[in-house]
């Protein structure tokens, strides 16, 4: 997106080997193996490890943790006030932001959401939406609301590919190539979602629009109908947020011994998805007036 | 008033000689209607049935009454055939020698198509079908209506001038008929099953039932008179109501579980084929 020169963003991991590595090494971002190195050189600090990894991160950082320092934490159930618990051991008012994205920030279209920590300012949020709203949408929520935004747009892309997988069947059955039946399904809902966010009016409306009297589209909502699609996709967005919650509450009781951290950072586990682990941890250049504090 | 716009029209509703063959339920909705609307004097009106039975209520409204199918034909310009459908075919045969071109013929006889009509009845009759519902009788009706060969801009107009006292009256072609009889001549029905199926919710609830049962027909009354009168799209209106995570929203989807919408246009789709079959018998 041109927000950041790559130099200035700095990234971290245990393991080197992740495909995620090279591919951040070619954009020209620092990389290193030592989590403090990435949090001495940086202003905005993105935590991209997996949950239960969190409180781990934060007892190896929080020492180097300063005043100047906005933590971002885009790890799915993991609460504000759990990380500032955290660090407020060691700073005395950390400013933490917690977001909540989705994949397709890859193709700068993405769906983010985020709230701000106790002593996390205006301005801090809005630098944060300002980085997040160059790979697509990006609005403040209150706290409560993360776990219905993972229900919807977190996990809204896997409904999508589900449908577009789907869809691309009924036109293979129906005689068309594969790769053109993909092609196709994908430029219709990417052009509906299109029409959607650039009119006024309401789905519904749009939908009714599609539908001439008796025709070809009318009979195939009548059978989306009948398979109670729309239930469907409540029944999906109610379990993925539950879920969360669910997940949400384990790790508040669960406690996972250093033990085992360090097994599994040993057999490589991978960080959460592709385009997450982009920075385990980064500096961001303040392309506002602002100057860094040291 | 109407003077203006359509003077011609104007004239010939106060002059009208308005006729009923067959006195039942449907013909005793619109003529209410018709006297409502101030437009036809009683007296102007007549109905034919074979008993007192019907006619009685007409008296009681000031209009004429007969035994004779003939005479109604005789004393009116506009007649209204109301009979049951077995029984027409006959009553058409019967009248036919007093059918004249000066004579509007509007059938509400359910199935019976304009070319059958016009079969029947002498070839210069001007023919027009029409297909209310129930609700006509309280002056909500929704009615739909198509012309024969031989009717034209001024029967049409004169016609929806003269029912739209009864509800809303479009002009279609006869295709649509059937498709309303699925929408809105059965799918009266369909709201009396949702409204009872409302009311017993709240009585399981704890509600007593009678005053469930008020509620919920105010309830569907009073949505469909903002539909009505915002001409939003439903969609629309429903997101008004559903607050985030609130009462409605929890509800609506219990409905799509049950696959409400598809089993509607389930309802919808087999009236409407039924009423397909029933008229080619």
């Amino acid at each position: 997106a041109g927000v950041l020169a790559a130099h200035k963003i700095t990234a971290s991991s245990p393991d080197t080997d992740l495909p995620t590595v090279s591919g951040l090494r070619k954009m020209g971002v620092n990389f290193t193996v030592s989590n403090k190195d990435t949090v001495k050189s940086s202003d905005v600090l993105f935590l991209a490890v997996k949950p239960p990894i969190i409180p781990f991160i934060l007892e190896e950082v929080g020492p180097d943790i300063e005043a100047r320092h906005i933590v971002v934490s885009c790890a799915a159930g993991v609460t504000i006030s759990s990380i500032e618990k955290k660090l407020s051991t060691f700073c005395p008012t950390p400013k933490v932001i917690r977001c909540m994205t989705n994949t397709p920030v890859i193709v700068r279209e993405g769906a983010t959401v985020y709230a701000t920590g106790t002593h996390a300012d205006v301005e801090d949020g809005k630098l944060l939406e300002q980085l997040m709203a160059s790979v697509g949408f990006c609005t403040e929520v209150e706290e409560d609301l993360i776990d219905a935004v993972t229900g919807l747009s977190g996990s809204g892309p896997a409904y999508a590919f589900t449908a577009l997988d789907a869809l691309a069947d009924g036109g293979v059955k129906m005689g068309l190539p594969r790769r053109l039946a993909v092609r196709l399904g994908a430029q219709a809902l990417l052009g509906a979602a299109k029409m959607l966010l650039e009119s006024e009016q309401h789905p519904g409306q749009l939908k009714d629009n599609v539908c001439s009297p008796g025709g070809a589209t009318i009979h195939a909502l009548h059978f989306l109908e009948s398979g109670g699609f729309r239930s469907l996709l409540i029944n999906a967005v109610e379990a993925s947020c539950i879920r969360t919650r669910e997940l949400q509450h384990l790790a508040d009781q669960e406690k996972i011994s250093p033990a085992a951290i360090k097994k599994t950072l040993l057999d490589k586990v991978k960080l959460e998805s592709p385009s997450l682990s982009v920075a385990a941890a980064s500096k961001v250049s303040l392309f506002t007036n602002r100057s860094k504090k040291n | 008033g109407l003077e203006g716009a359509w003077p011609r029209v104007a004239m010939e509703a106060s002059e009208l000689w308005v006729g009923f063959v067959g006195a039942g339920r449907m013909a005793g909705g619109l003529v209410r209607g018709l006297l409502q609307a101030g437009k036809v004097p009683a007296t102007n009106i007549m109905a034919s049935a074979p008993s007192d039975r019907n006619l009685n209520a007409w008296r009681e409204l000031g209009c004429r009454t007969t035994h004779c199918n003939l005479e109604v034909v005789h004393r009116s310009t506009l007649v209204f055939l109301a009979t049951k459908p077995h029984i027409l075919p006959g009553v058409l045969e019967e009248i036919r020698p007093a059918v004249g071109s000066h004579h509007i013929v509007v059938s509400l006889v359910a199935g019976v198509t304009i070319q059958t009509l016009q079969r029947l009845l002498p070839p210069w009759t001007k023919v027009l079908r029409i297909m209310p519902n129930l609700p006509c009788v309280v002056q909500a009706g929704a009615m739909v209506f198509s012309r024969g060969v031989n009717a034209g801009d001024e029967e049409a107009a004169l016609l929806k001038s003269l029912l739209s006292s009864c509800g809303l009256c479009e002009e279609v072609p006869e295709s649509y008929i059937d498709i309303h009889t699925g929408l809105s001549g059965s799918g009266v029905a369909y709201v009396y099953l949702f409204a009872e199926a409302l009311a017993e919710g709240a009585v399981k609830m704890g509600m007593p039932g009678a005053l469930a049962g008020r509620i919920a027909a105010q309830t569907l009354l009073g949505a469909a008179k903002m539909l009505l009168e915002t001409g939003e799209h439903p969609a629309k209106l429903r997101g008004d109501v559903c607050t985030p995570g609130g009462t409605t929203i929890y509800a609506l989807h219990q409905l799509e579980k049950g696959a409400l919408r598809a089993t509607v246009m389930d309802a919808v789709e087999a009236a409407t084929n039924r009423a397909c079959d029933m008229a080619k018998d």
